[in-house]
C-alpha cells in the first residue's frame, strides 16, 4: 500500500443503496408485471417497453442535455416510474399515449422539481392523471385484449369499481372475490392480481425497503370507512373486501404510496397520510364522479406531505 | 425479553474475528512516547525533564486543572525529550520521549497477578488512590473517573452501569478481558458501587457475546459467595444493536431513563462506566498499579487468522511498533483506524503513539471503507430510523450546509452523539455525519457563548 | 350565458376594488416609519448583500451609516470608494478614501512543492477536513484545496486550479469583502493592499513549523530564516513563530526580500517582467489597464492615484 486513506468516522457503509433499494422494488414489480403479461399478451409488453425505455431515455436526455448534470438513470429510478406508469394505463393504451405519459411524469413531475428526491407528487401517477383527464375514453377503455392464458373476453368491458359505479351493486353481484384476488377481471395490469401485488409487498418488507405504516393504514381505512357505509346500506354501497380488492388500492397503497420521496419520513406521519389516502379514496368512489380514486387521493395526500413532515416529527431522545 | 435502546439503532455485521484470541503481552520497544493530553480536558504538565531517570508507574505528567489527569511512564529508562509530536491526526501534542532501560517499576506497586477482595472502606483512600493513579474512562471518551465518581452536590447516583456491550464491531478487547479478568472487573464495579453510595449496579452486555455474560455471572456469584460487599450486581443480557455502548442508549437500555438534552447521565441517577475502566479501577484501587497498560485488539478482514490479536500494550507505544510486530499492514488494507469502525479515528500518522484510550488496530480494505459518491437525497428517512438519539439528520444536513444556525438547533443537533448511524446508512451516500460534526460544534460554541454572558 | 359573464365580472371587479382598498387600508395602518435616507443610500449601494462590511445585508448597512451618522466606521468594501463618495454625498458627510484590498493565497504548496503523505477520503470540505485531522501533505498549516473559499465567494472571483490544487483569485473580481477569508480554517487567506497596478509582494506560505520540518513539509515553504527581514530596508518584515510576514502598510515593493528568499516563500506580484519603472508615470495610464475591466475596480484604481505607494523607489 502507499498512502493511508483518512476519512471521518464511521468508517463502515451498509450495502443498500439508492441503486439497490429501487432495484428492489423493480424486483417486488415483478409478479405484477408477469401476470400483466400473461393475461394481456403482447400489448402489455409493448406499453412496458414503450414506458420504462422512454422514461428512462427521458431522464439520461434531460440531465445530459438540459440540466448539463451528471446522468442519473443509474439509479433505477426512472425504472421504476416506467414500470408503474405502465402498470397504470389500460392493455389498450396507444403507444403514443405511453410517451405522453412518461414526458409528463419524467419531464414534469420529476425533473422540473430537480429530480429524484425533489419532486413533489409521484411522477409515475402525475403521468396516469395527465393522461386520465386528457384521454378519458382511451384511458378507461379495457378491451378486448388477447393474452397468453385465459380467454380475452374475460379481460373485456368495464373494471369492476366502473360496473359498480354505473350499475350499482346488482351489477357485480356475479363477480367472485376468489377469482378477483387470483387475478381480477378488468381494469388496467397492475389492477389484475391481488396476490401478485401483496408478494411483491411482502418482498419489500423482508428486504426492509418500506415500512408497512402506509400500505397498512390506507388498507385499515378503506376496510372501516367501507364497512360502515355497507353496513349502514349494504343495497348502495359496495362491501368493504370488494372495495379492497378491486381497483388501484393494492398497487398504490404498495407500490405508489410508499414512494420515499412523496411520503412522510416519520412512522406517525405515514399514518396520517395513509388514513388520508384511504378517505379521499373511499370518498372518490363512493360519491365521485370517476369509479376510481387511489391516483387523485395519493396525489393530493402528496401535496401535505411538507406539512405533516413539519408536525410529525420523530420522537427525541430525553425531550 | 432482551432490553435495548428505544430509539434508532443499526445492525452492522458483527466481525469479532479476533475473539478468540488470547490476550498476549507486546513487547516493549526501544523508544515509547507518553502523550500529555490522553484524557479529555487540560492536558498534563510535564514534572520530568530531560535526562530524568524514570521507573515504570512513576509520574511523570501532573493534571493542569480539574479535569484533568496524572500521567505514568510506562516503562523504566531514560528521558530523552519533551516537545510537540504529531499524534494519529498529525496534530501536534506534547509528548515525553523515554529510551527504555529495563523494566523496573516503582515502589509501591504490586505487580502480583493475586486476586485481592477486601474493598478499603475509606472512600476518600479510594478516590485518591483512581486520582493519582491515572485511571480515565476507557470507553472512547477518556473522562477522568475521578472526577466522574465524585458524586455532584444534590444528586445522588441510583444505578452504576458498566459498558461491557462492545457494540462496535471488530473491537474484542473488552470480551478478552471479561474473559479473562472477570473477577477483577466485578471487583472494580464493587469499589465503584462503594464509592457511589451503594447503588445498584448492573453490568450491560450484548447477546453476542454469551461466553462473556457466563464468565461475568461466574465471576459474581463466586465473589458473592464470598463478601456480602458484592450482593447487588447483576448482569443484564442486551439485544445487540449499535450504538448500545453510548452512555445515553446504555442508560436507556438498562434503566429505561432518558438523560435530558445537554444533560448528564447523573441527572437521571445513573453513572456508566467500561469494563475495561472498571479493571483499570480495580488495578489502581487494590493495587495501586497505575493505568500504564491496556488491551488492544489487532484486526481486520485482511489480516491473516493467525496474525489476528489482543495485545496488553504498554501506553506510549508507537502504532507502527504495534503493526510492525505483528508482521506489517496486510495486503488490501487501505485504511488503518484506532477505535471501532463506527466512531474510531483513521490514522494519518502511523508513528503517532498509544494513549489510554487506544483500543485497537483495525485494517479496512477499500471495499469496504472507500466512500462512493454522493446522490440526490431521496427521503427515505433511514437515516431517521437510524439515529439513536431521533433526530432528522437529513435535516440537519441540509441546514448545515446552508448555515442555519438558529434552526439547526431547535432541531437539537447539539443532541447529537456522533454514532455514525445515519452515515451508515445513507442509501444515497450523503455524508451526513461528517457535515452534522462540524455544525454541531459551531452550535454548541454559540449555546456555550450565550451562556456564558448571562 | 351574457349574464352569467357580465355578472362573473362585475363581481369579479368589485371583488378587486373592495380588496384593493382594504389593501390599502392596511398598508396605511401598519406602516413602518423609516428614516427615507436608508432608502436612498441603499441605492447607491452594490446590492450583493454579501455582508462584507460586518452587517446582515446592505439595508443593514445603509440603517448603520444613517444611524451612526458618519462613515468612520462604514465602509462597503465591495463598491469601494467610489460607492462610499455616493453615500457620502446622500448623507452629506466626510469620508475617508482606503486603499483597496485585495484576498490574497498565502500558500504555493502545490503538488510538487508540497507531496500527499495520505488520502483524504470524507466530504470535501476544508472545514470538515481541518477538524479532522492536519491534511493529507507533511504541512498542517497550509491550504486543504476543498475549496470553502470558492463556494464562499460570491462574486466568483475565486477558482481552484487543478494543476496546483490552490485556489487562484481574480484580482478583477475580487471585492475584498472577506467572505473567503472567514471561510478557510486554516486562516491561509489574508486581504491585503491591492497595490499600485495591482503590484504587491507577500510571504506565500502560512506555515509555523521549525525550518526543517517545514522545508520537509513542502519545498516552497518559508522557513523562518529572517533573511528577507535583514534586508528589507523599510523594517516592513517581522519573522514569528518561524514564519516571515510582510506589513502592507510599510512595505515599498523594492523586492529585495524577493531575491533573497531560499525557498522562493515571497511572491511579488504583476511586476512587469522587465525592470519596474517608475509607477507615477504609469498611473495615469492605468485606466487603460486590464484593472478597468470592471467598473467598481476601475474606481479604485482611480483612488490609487493618490497613495503613497506609487511613489516607488
Amino acid at each position: 500500500m502507499n498512502r493511508l486513506l483518512v476519512s471521518p468516522a464511521p468508517h463502515l457503509h451498509t450495502r443498500t443503496s439508492t441503486m439497490s433499494l429501487m432495484r428492489d422494488v423493480v424486483i417486488a414489480l415483478l409478479p405484477t408485471v408477469i401476470v400483466s403479461i400473461l393475461f394481456y399478451g403482447w400489448r402489455e409488453i409493448m406499453i412496458l417497453a414503450v414506458s420504462v425505455i422512454s422514461c428512462v431515455l427521458l431522464e439520461y436526455l434531460i440531465t445530459r442535455f438540459l440540466l448539463k448534470r451528471p446522468n442519473t438513470i443509474g439509479d433505477w429510478s426512472a425504472a421504476v416510474t416506467g414500470v408503474l406508469l405502465a402498470l397504470n394505463l389500460p392493455a389498450t393504451s396507444p403507444w403514443w399515449m405511453v410517451l405522453i405519459g412518461a414526458i409528463v411524469a419524467i419531464g414534469v413531475a420529476k425533473m422540473t422539481f430537480g429530480g429524484l428526491g425533489q419532486n413533489l407528487f409521484n411522477p409515475a401517477l402525475v403521468g396516469r392523471v395527465f393522461l386520465l383527464i386528457s384521454f378519458p375514453v382511451a384511458m378507461t377503455d379495457w378491451g378486448p385484449v388477447r393474452g397468453f392464458i385465459g380467454n380475452a373476453d374475460a379481460a373485456t368491458g368495464a373494471t369492476p369499481l366502473g360496473l359498480a359505479k354505473e350499475g350499482g351493486i346488482e351489477a357485480i353481484q356475479h363477480l367472485d372475490y376468489l377469482n378477483m384476488l387470483y387475478a381480477n377481471i378488468g381494469g388496467s395490469a397492475g389492477e389484475l392480481s391481488a396476490i401478485a401485488i401483496l408478494i411483491g409487498f411482502i418482498y419489500l418488507l423482508a428486504r426492509k425497503v418500506i415500512r408497512p405504516h402506509i400500505t397498512l393504514s390506507i388498507w385499515i381505512t378503506v376496510f372501516v370507512f367501507s364497512g360502515i357505509m355497507w353496513l349502514a346500506d349494504p343495497s348502495a354501497y359496495t362491501d368493504p373486501i370488494f372495495n379492497l380488492l378491486t381497483g388501484g388500492i393494492l398497487l398504490g397503497s404498495v407500490f405508489m404510496a410508499t414512494d420515499y420521496v412523496t411520503s412522510p419520513m416519520s412512522a406517525r406521519g405515514g399514518i396520517i397520510f395513509g388514513v388520508g389516502i384511504g378517505i379521499i379514496t373511499m370518498l372518490i368512489r363512493y360519491f365521485g364522479s370517476y369509479p376510481e380514486g387511489v391516483s387523485f387521493a395519493i396525489l393530493i395526500m402528496n401535496s401535505t406531505v411538507p406539512l405533516i413532515n413539519k408536525f410529525c416529527k420523530s420522537k427525541k431522545y430525553g425531550r | 425479553m432482551k432490553k435495548t435502546f428505544s430509539i434508532g439503532g443499526v445492525h452492522p455485521a458483527d466481525k469479532k474475528i479476533s475473539a478468540g484470541c488470547r490476550i498476549e503481552v507486546l513487547p516493549t520497544p526501544q523508544t515509547v512516547y507518553i502523550s500529555m493530553s490522553q484524557h479529555l480536558g487540560a492536558p498534563a504538565t510535564p514534572v520530568v525533564a530531560v535526562g530524568d531517570k524514570v521507573k515504570a508507574g512513576q509520574v511523570i505528567g501532573e493534571p493542569a486543572g480539574f479535569i484533568s489527569a496524572y500521567v505514568h511512564s510506562s516503562v523504566s529508562g531514560t528521558v530523552k525529550s519533551i516537545g510537540p509530536r504529531p499524534d494519529l491526526a498529525g496534530n501536534k501534542v506534547t509528548h515525553i520521549e523515554i529510551a527504555v532501560e529495563g523494566d523496573e517499576w516503582a515502589d509501591g506497586i504490586d505487580l502480583s497477578e493475586t486476586l485481592v477482595t477486601e474493598i478499603p472502606a475509606d472512600n476518600r483512600f479510594i478516590i485518591d488512590r483512581i486520582k493519582s493513579n491515572g485511571v480515565v474512562g476507557l470507553g472512547g471518551a477518556t473522562f477522568p473517573t475521578h472526577v466522574k465518581l465524585t458524586p455532584l452536590e444534590g444528586k445522588k447516583a441510583e444505578i452504576l452501569i458498566l459498558n461491557g456491550a462492545e457494540c462496535e464491531p471488530y473491537l474484542t478487547s473488552d470480551y478478552r478481558i471479561m474473559l479473562e479478568k472477570p473477577d477483577q472487573i466485578v471487583i472494580g464495579a464493587a469499589i465503584m458501587k462503594q464509592v457511589l453510595g451503594g447503588s445498584r449496579t448492573v453490568i450491560g452486555i450484548e447477546d453476542n457475546k454469551p461466553e462473556a455474560i457466563e464468565s461475568v455471572r461466574t465471576a459474581i456469584s463466586r465473589l458473592q459467595a464470598k463478601s456480602a460487599s458484592y450482593s447487588g450486581i447483576e448482569v443484564a443480557v442486551l439485544k445487540k444493536k449499535y450504538p448500545q455502548g453510548g452512555e445515553k442508549q446504555l442508560i436507556d437500555a438498562v434503566a429505561h431513563r432518558q438523560v435530558k438534552s445537554m444533560g448528564l447521565p447523573i441527572d437521571v441517577g445513573a453513572v456508566v462506566q467500561n469494563v475495561a475502566t472498571s479493571l483499570a479501577v480495580y488495578d489502581a484501587v487494590m493495587k495501586n498499579r497505575p493505568l500504564t497498560t491496556n488491551t488492544l485488539t489487532v484486526t481486520g478482514d485482511c489480516l491473516p487468522a493467525d496474525r489476528q490479536k489482543n495485545y496488553l500494550f504498554r501506553i506510549g507505544v508507537p502504532f507502527s511498533f504495534i503493526i510492525e510486530q505483528d508482521g506489517g499492514i496486510p495486503e488490501g488494507a487501505v485504511k488503518v483506524i484506532s477505535g471501532g469502525p463506527m466512531m474510531g479515528k483513521a490514522i494519518s500518522n502511523l508513528d503517532a503513539t498509544t494513549v489510554k484510550g487506544s483500543s485497537s488496530v483495525l485494517y479496512l480494505t477499500a471495499e469496504q471503507t472507500v466512500r462512493k459518491p454522493e446522490s440526490n437525497c431521496i427521503r427515505c428517512a433511514k437515516c431517521v430510523e437510524a439515529c439513536p438519539m431521533g433526530l432528522e439528520p437529513f435535516l440537519l444536513n441540509k441546514l448545515a450546509r446552508n448555515g442555519m444556525m438558529d434552526e439547526l438547533e431547535q432541531n437539537a443537533i447539539q443532541d447529537c452523539i456522533e454514532c455514525g448511524c445515519c452515515l451508515y446508512s445513507c442509501p444515497a451516500n450523503i455524508p451526513l455525519l461528517d457535515v452534522i460534526r462540524v455544525a454541531k460544534g459551531d452550535v454548541m460554541r454559540a449555546i456555550r457563548a450565550r451562556s456564558a454572558k448571562k | 350565458m351574457t349574464t352569467t359573464i357580465i355578472w362573473t365580472i362585475a363581481i369579479l371587479t368589485l371583488l378587486g376594488v373592495v380588496l384593493a382598498v382594504v389593501l390599502y387600508l392596511v398598508a396605511k395602518k401598519f406602516k413602518v416609519e423609516e428614516d427615507s435616507r436608508i432608502d436612498d443610500v441603499e441605492k447607491v449601494l452594490p446590492g450583493a448583500n454579501c455582508g462584507g462590511c460586518g452587517n446582515a445585508g446592505c439595508r443593514a448597512f445603509a440603517k448603520s451609516c444613517v444611524d451612526a451618522m458618519n462613515l468612520d466606521s462604514n465602509f462597503c468594501p465591495v463598491g469601494g470608494n467610489e460607492t462610499m463618495k455616493k453615500v457620502a454625498a446622500v448623507l452629506g458627510l466626510e469620508v475617508k478614501e482606503k486603499a483597496p484590498m485585495v484576498a490574497v493565497v498565502r500558500c504555493n504548496g502545490t503538488c510538487e512543492n508540497r507531496p500527499k503523505v495520505n488520502d483524504y477520503g470524507g466530504y470535501s470540505s476544508c472545514r470538515v477536513k481541518a477538524s479532522l485531522y492536519s491534511g493529507d501533505t507533511g504541512c498542517a498549516f497550509g491550504c486543504l484545496g476543498c475549496g470553502d473559499c470558492v463556494a464562499a465567494c460570491q462574486f466568483g472571483a475565486i477558482k481552484m486550479n487543478p494543476q496546483t490544487g490552490l485556489p487562484e483569485v481574480d484580482q478583477e473580481k475580487c471585492t475584498a469583502c472577506g467572505a473567503c477569508v472567514k471561510a478557510c480554517p486554516k486562516n491561509v487567506i489574508e486581504l491585503r493592499n491591492k497595490g499600485p497596478r495591482g503590484m504587491r509582494v507577500f510571504v506565500s506560505c502560512v506555515n509555523r513549523d521549525k525550518g526543517a520540518a517545514a522545508r520537509k513539509a513542502c519545498s516552497a515553504a518559508c522557513i523562518g530564516c529572517g533573511k528577507c527581514a535583514k534586508v528589507c530596508p523599510h523594517g516592513a518584515i517581522t519573522v514569528e513563530n518561524n514564519l516571515a510576514y510582510i506589513d502592507f502598510t510599510k512595505c515599498k515593493l523594492c523586492k529585495k526580500c524577493v531575491a533573497e528568499c531560499p525557498t522562493g516563500a515571497i511572491h511579488a506580484v504583476n511586476f512587469p517582467a522587465v525592470k519596474p519603472k517608475p509607477a507615477t508615470a504609469a498611473a495615469p495610464a492605468s485606466s487603460a489597464g486590464p484593472v478597468s475591466a470592471h467598473p467598481a475596480a476601475g474606481a479604485k484604481e482611480a483612488a490609487v492615484k493618490e497613495k503613497p505607494e506609487t511613489k516607488e523607489e
